[in-house]
This record gives structure tokens, C-alpha cells and sequence, in this order.
């Protein structure tokens, strides 16, 4: 036999080997199409069909209810910034009610149009509004600011926004404030440049003073952008949030920690399909003990390795990157309890489902990544603004509750008592025992009542 | 012989057990009594790793009745009765990552036995199948006639008042074999009971007080094997001619 003769025989029996698992060769192909297909939704769902800005979302009030703040509402929801809430349909919310959405966790910043909105802006002054905001949700803090910016211009008379807005920036750029009408003069005719108000203050140092020899203070744009609309901030956040804790910092602890956590539950769980592989199930089954106990038995012990995987995870977050992990252990203790329990008993479903080690792997592998996708492990598709479908979808993961609940700990400081986060352990406990219910049916099924 | 109450240990009458349109067992009958060895035969596929499945309660009979020691059995369903018994599967039932000992321990635990009564089956079990000196070595170690002993033993742990055996020496080589062999008549010896399935004639009729020859899921004879041949109308012939006279077929043809 020739070298080719050979090779094509030893190939031609691997493929039909391969094409006779129809199972392991449906996941083969399935897997990355089922990747594919949920990247895309998400990555959709995120960002739009263009794929470009994201949208936030902001709350927003309107306590004058005059033409001119619904004009300037309107502005804001044309804004493709923004996601203004509520929604077209939804119950209008209260000063009170939106700051407490911000304390909750539920909103990261909310807008309140003050009453004399209107009055203001006719009198020539900025009109009053005040935004209660998590401060240290710095990505959305900027796209808000622009979206106010273009909002409040488009929607107000070009007479009373452009110099009002022009004043301000010059104000926020070193200006002195009593130099207010003279901006405001030469905005409305912008006879003379920007350039030349600068030279003219840094010649008689009006400027903010730079360091020795420095070139003269330019203007920040960036803070001038951000301040052109002058909103009262009331920030809202723990008391004690770590300084070293960001929002993604947080995210991505909680996140990676719970899809590593799902693949290494999933892995133990597979041990009973490797005990029936290895025989020594069915010495089990014809033992004494309680049938019912193996079944337990593998989920002690999958539970104790998943309590053990996300202290040492979560040791490490502590220790690595200096957050606060640990700084409630009685919340993340009853959080950690309720996650592992429902991962516990998705590991146990799939071992009882599958019938060979290699698809228990090829199955979990499916589920729990696009479980981490949808749920926002990967990365926060809660700071999204989902469509009705895509929020509904992602609520059906298992991820999407256990990221909420971590975040609400973390993040917000929410202990597990808040009824917010008992909603959330409730919902994991109810997976958990969902799929533990269906994963004894199925143990029953498959090995006991053969 | 005639059963009498007191010498039968198990009785199974009229047992059926079917794979979708496949008869696996068709009205099987026969009784194990206390003490004896008693050998299913026949070939791969006659139906008896499914026949002692039912006695063993892995699966549950279609029909047909199971009595032990006189009373109703239904070892598919009650943990207790199961404990009476002792099965050593046909495939290496074993946790090759553990030591012989700490299988021993594993499985003592699992049939219910503790402190020092779970000790001393241990002990007791280890020198059953000679591996003393090899007790504390990963079982991944062994020889596949090492596994072999150990997996007969831990069915014997308990002290069950039945043992069931699945072809144990399939594999195995001449000289592990006699190490089964041996071990099996030590069990006989301090008067255990045996229910032995095998396809292989000659250790029948080394091994086993009784027999039932089993063909085509149905039991086709049963009795002394002096008598099958008896029976038969080849006196003094063995197994294999036995099997050939009332089948019509080789044991290795089937």
C-alpha cells in the first residue's frame, strides 16, 4: 500500500467514524454557527444595524410641562444617544421615583426638567435642571452631556440657545463670568473671534494661571462640552464603593466568575456520565444505598468544588486588583450559595441528558456560551438599551440574574435583604430547582427505571 | 431434585423481558438453592446477563415472578432487598484512580458497613483476592487479572446471601483465571450461594452444582450437568455436546 493509498484509507475511516456520531458531528458544526448567530444578535441588539454609538438610557422628568420643555423633550428622545424613559406607553415618573431608580440601581442617570424651565430660558438664564446620576458611570455621564448639548440646542428658539450656549462655553473655558453680557454681544453678532477674546484675556492674565514658561492655558473642550448645559448634579452611589472598583472592574469579576464557574460545575457533573461509562454506576444502582443519592451525592460534591471555585476567584479579585470584593460576606456568601446551587443543577441536567462525556461537553459548551453572551458575562449588555425581544431573551439565561445580582452587590452595595436582590436569588433558586427537578426525571428515566 | 422450602434460595418463574420487539428473556424459570454454585449458560446474546439484570434489579421483569428465601422480590425497588445481594458485573466496575483499598473502603461504605465491621471486610476482601502486598497502590497499577479479583470481591463485601456473577473471567487469562477460580470455591467453600452466568462449558463443569442452558432468550435445560448429558442421550459427554445435541449449533457458532 502506497503513502497516499494509506493516508486516504486511515482518513476515510476517521470520516466515517465521525459522520456515524451524528451528535458530536452536530455539535461540531452547530457550535460555531450557534456563536456566529448569537454574536450577531447581540452585537445587533447593542449597537443597531449601522453598528455605530451606543445608546444609553436616560430617565427623564418634565416637571414644567410647557411647549418649550416638551420641545426640549422631544429633542432628547430624536437624540440617537439616547434612550429616553418612559417610554412612549409607560407611567410618567416623579422626581422622587427617578432618584430612586438611580439608588436602586435601576436608572445610572435621570433627568429632571425643573418647574420655570420655560421662564428661564425666556428671561435669557439657563433654565434649572438637575440630574441624579451614578458618578462613577463615566461612559454614559459623557454621552448624556453631548446628548443634552444637541437636544437643548435643536430644541430652543437659535436667539435665546446660541449665545446663552456661547457664553458658557467661553465662561467654562477661563473667561471671567462678568464678562457675561460682552460674550453674550458678541455671540449674537460673532463679530469678532474666539481667538481674539483669548488673546485679550491672557494679555490683562485673566486666564487660569498655567505652569511657569507653559504655553497659555488652551481651552478644554472637553469639559466645555460636557458643561455647556448647566444641570445640578446630585450624585448617588454607596457610601462605600471602593475607589479602586470600576463599573467594567466589577462586571468583568462578577461575569468571568460566573461562566467559569458554569464550565467547571458542568465538567464535575459530567463524573456521572463517566461512572456509567466506567461501570461503576450501575454497581451503584445495584448497592444498597438510595438511588436518589447518587444523584445527590454528585451534586454535593459539584456544589462543594463550585463554592471553593468562586472564593478563589473572588480571593483573587481581592487580592489582584485591591476592589472591595469581600466587604459584605453575608450577601455574597447567600449570592455565591444560590448561583452555585442553580449552576449546580444545570450541570446535573446536562449529565443526566447526555449520553456520552463528549456530548455533555459539546452541549454545555453551546448553552453556557451563549448563555454568557445573551446574560452579559462577556461584557455589561445591561448598560444597553435592548429592545423588548432582546431583554425578554436575555432574562430567560440563568447569567442574566446572576450578573444582576453580583452587580447589585457590588456595584450598587445592595445587600441580599433588598427586595430587588431577593427577587434576583429568587429567580436563580427557582433555575436551580427547575433543572434539579428535571435532571432526577431525567436520572429516573435513564438509569434507574431502565 | 425437588425444591423445598427451605434449600431454595431464589425462585424465578416465568420471567419476560423484551427490547422493543426483541425477546431478551422469554418465560425464564429456574431456582437457586442455598449453598450451590448454579451456572447460566450459553452463548453471547441467549439472554442471561438480561435474566440475572431482573434478579439483580437493574431492570424491572415484564413478567413473570421473583421469590427470595420464600417471600416476594423486587430488588428494582426496595434498597433492602438489593442489600441480600452480591453482583459482580461482567465489566471492571472500579475506581482506577483509588487505591484497592480505598475501593474497598468506597463500596464497604456503600453497602452499609462501618467502623470496625466495615475494617474487617476489607481485610477480609484483600486477602480474598490476594492483593495484600499491593493494597495501598493505585489501581491504574494492576494487571488486568489484579482488576479482575478486586472487582469480584467487592461484591462479596457484605457478606450477601447471594452472589452473582456475569461471565467474571472474560479477558482473562489462563493463570488470572485460576485466581477467579480459586477464589470462587473459597466463597463455596464457607458456604456461600453462586449464581454464575458464563458461556464458557468448561468452567461449568469445573465450577457448578446445577446448570441452565439457556438459548435464544428461553431456558432449554436445566439440571446436574451429568444428568443434562443423561438427558441428552450422551452420557458422560460434556457441556459443549450437550449444548450441540439440544441445539443443533456450536457454543462459537452462535
Amino acid at each position: 500500500m502506497n503513502l497516499l493509498h494509506a493516508t486516504w484509507t486511515l482518513a476515510r475511516k476517521d470520516l466515517r467514524l465521525y459522520l456515524r456520531d451524528r451528535t458530536g458531528m452536530l455539535l461540531g458544526f452547530g457550535l460555531p454557527v450557534v456563536l456566529v448567530l448569537t454574536f450577531g444578535f447581540v452585537y445587533k441588539m447593542a449597537f443597531g444595524r449601522q453598528g455605530g454609538m451606543t445608546t444609553t438610557t436616560l430617565w427623564v422628568a418634565d416637571l414644567d410641562q410647557t411647549d418649550t420643555s416638551r420641545a426640549f423633550l422631544s429633542a432628547l428622545r430624536a437624540n440617537n444617544m439616547l434612550s429616553v424613559r418612559p417610554r412612549a406607553g409607560e407611567d410618567a415618573a416623579g422626581a422622587d421615583a427617578l432618584r430612586s431608580k438611580v439608588e436602586d440601581g435601576e436608572a445610572h442617570h435621570a433627568l429632571v426638567i425643573q418647574p420655570g424651565f420655560a421662564e428661564e430660558l425666556d428671561a435669557g438664564r439657563f433654565p434649572a435642571l438637575t440630574m441624579y446620576r451614578d458618578p462613577d458611570r463615566t461612559l454614559e455621564a459623557q454621552l448624556v452631556s453631548i446628548a443634552l448639548m444637541q437636544s437643548f440646542f435643536h430644541a430652543a428658539d437659535p436667539q435665546q440657545a446660541a449665545p446663552l450656549m456661547t457664553a458658557r462655553a467661553l465662561e467654562l473655558a477661563g473667561l471671567p463670568e462678568a464678562w457675561r453680557e460682552r460674550m453674550q454681544a458678541l455671540a449674537r453678532g460673532f463679530s469678532g473671534s474666539v481667538e481674539a477674546l483669548f488673546l485679550e484675556a491672557q494679555a490683562q492674565d485673566l486666564l487660569p494661571a498655567g505652569a511657569p514658561g507653559a504655553e497659555p492655558a488652551a481651552p478644554d473642550f472637553s469639559t466645555v462640552m460636557r458643561g455647556l448645559i448647566p444641570v445640578e448634579n446630585v450624585d448617588i452611589k454607596p457610601p462605600d464603593r471602593p475607589k479602586e472598583l470600576s463599573y467594567m472592574l466589577a462586571h468583568n469579576v462578577s461575569g468571568i466568575s460566573v461562566m467559569m464557574l458554569m464550565f467547571g460545575l458542568v465538567a464535575c457533573g459530567t463524573l456521572l456520565i463517566q461512572e456509567r461509562e466506567q461501570g461503576t454506576l450501575r454497581r451503584l444502582l445495584l448497592s444498597a444505598m438510595p438511588r436518589r443519592s447518587i444523584l445527590w451525592g454528585k451534586f454535593l460534591f459539584t456544589a462543594i468544588i463550585g463554592v471553593l471555585q468562586l472564593a478563589l476567584m473572588f480571593a483573587v479579585g481581592e487580592l489582584v486588583f485591591g476592589v472591595s470584593l469581600l466587604h459584605d460576606p453575608a450577601t455574597l456568601l447567600v449570592l455565591s450559595a444560590a448561583l452555585v446551587f442553580a449552576v449546580t443543577a444545570f450541570g446535573m441536567l446536562i449529565a443526566s441528558l447526555a449520553r456520552t462525556t463528549r456530548q455533555a461537553e459539546g452541549l454545555s459548551t453551546i448553552i453556557i456560551l451563549v448563555m454568557s453572551a445573551v446574560g452579559g458575562a462577556w461584557f455589561p449588555i445591561q448598560m444597553f438599551d435592548l429592545p423588548l425581544a432582546g431583554e425578554i431573551v436575555a432574562k430567560c439565561t440563568l447569567t442574566w440574574w446572576a450578573m444582576s445580582s453580583f452587580q447589585g452587590m457590588f456595584w450598587h452595595g445592595k445587600p441580599w435583604t433588598d427586595p430587588s436582590m431577593l427577587g434576583q436569588i429568587g429567580v436563580l433558586l427557582a433555575f436551580g430547582a427547575i433543572a434539579a427537578g428535571c435532571a432526577g426525571f431525567a436520572f429516573r428515566r435513564r438509569y434507574v427505571e431502565a | 431434585m425437588v425444591p423445598t422450602a427451605t434449600s431454595v434460595l431464589l425462585e424465578v418463574q416465568g420471567l419476560c423481558y423484551s427490547y422493543g420487539g426483541l425477546k431478551a428473556a422469554d418465560q425464564v424459570s429456574f431456582h437457586v438453592d442455598r449453598g450451590e454454585i448454579f451456572g447460566l449458560l450459553g452463548p453471547n446474546g441467549a439472554g442471561k446477563t438480561t435474566t440475572i439484570c431482573c434478579v439483580a434489579g437493574v431492570k424491572r421483569p415484564q413478567e413473570g415472578t421473583l421469590r427470595f428465601a420464600g417471600a416476594d422480590f423486587t430488588p428494582s425497588r426496595c434498597a433492602e432487598q438489593r442489600r441480600r445481594l452480591g453482583v459482580v458485573p461482567q465489566e471492571l466496575a472500579l475506581y482506577d484512580g483509588l487505591t484497592a483499598r480505598e475501593n474497598l473502603q468506597f463500596f464497604a461504605a456503600v453497602a452499609g458497613l462501618r467502623g470496625a465491621a466495615a475494617r474487617a471486610a476489607v481485610e477480609r476482601a484483600l486477602e480474598l483476592a490476594g492483593l495484600v502486598e499491593r493494597a495501598g497502590d493505585r489501581v491504574s497499577t494492576y494487571s488486568g487479572g489484579m482488576k479482575r479479583r478486586l472487582n469480584l470481591v467487592i461484591g462479596c463485601l457484605h457478606d450477601p446471601e447471594l452472589i452473582i456473577l456475569d461471565e467474571p473471567t472474560v479477558g482473562v487469562d489462563p493463570q488470572s483465571r485460576n485466581h477467579v477460580f480459586d477464589a470462587l470455591e473459597a466463597l463455596s467453600g464457607e458456604g456461600r450461594t453462586l449464581l454464575y452466568t458464563t458461556h464458557y462449558m468448561e468452567e461449568a463443569e469445573r465450577l457448578c452444582d446445577r446448570v441452565a442452558i439457556m438459548d435464544c432468550g428461553r431456558v432449554i435445560a436445566a439440571g446436574p450437568p451429568p444428568r443434562l448429558a443423561e438427558e441428552a442421550g450422551i452420557p458422560g459427554e460434556n457441556l459443549e455436546q450437550v449444548f450441540l445435541k439440544l441445539t443443533g449449533k456450536r457454543l462459537r457458532d452462535t
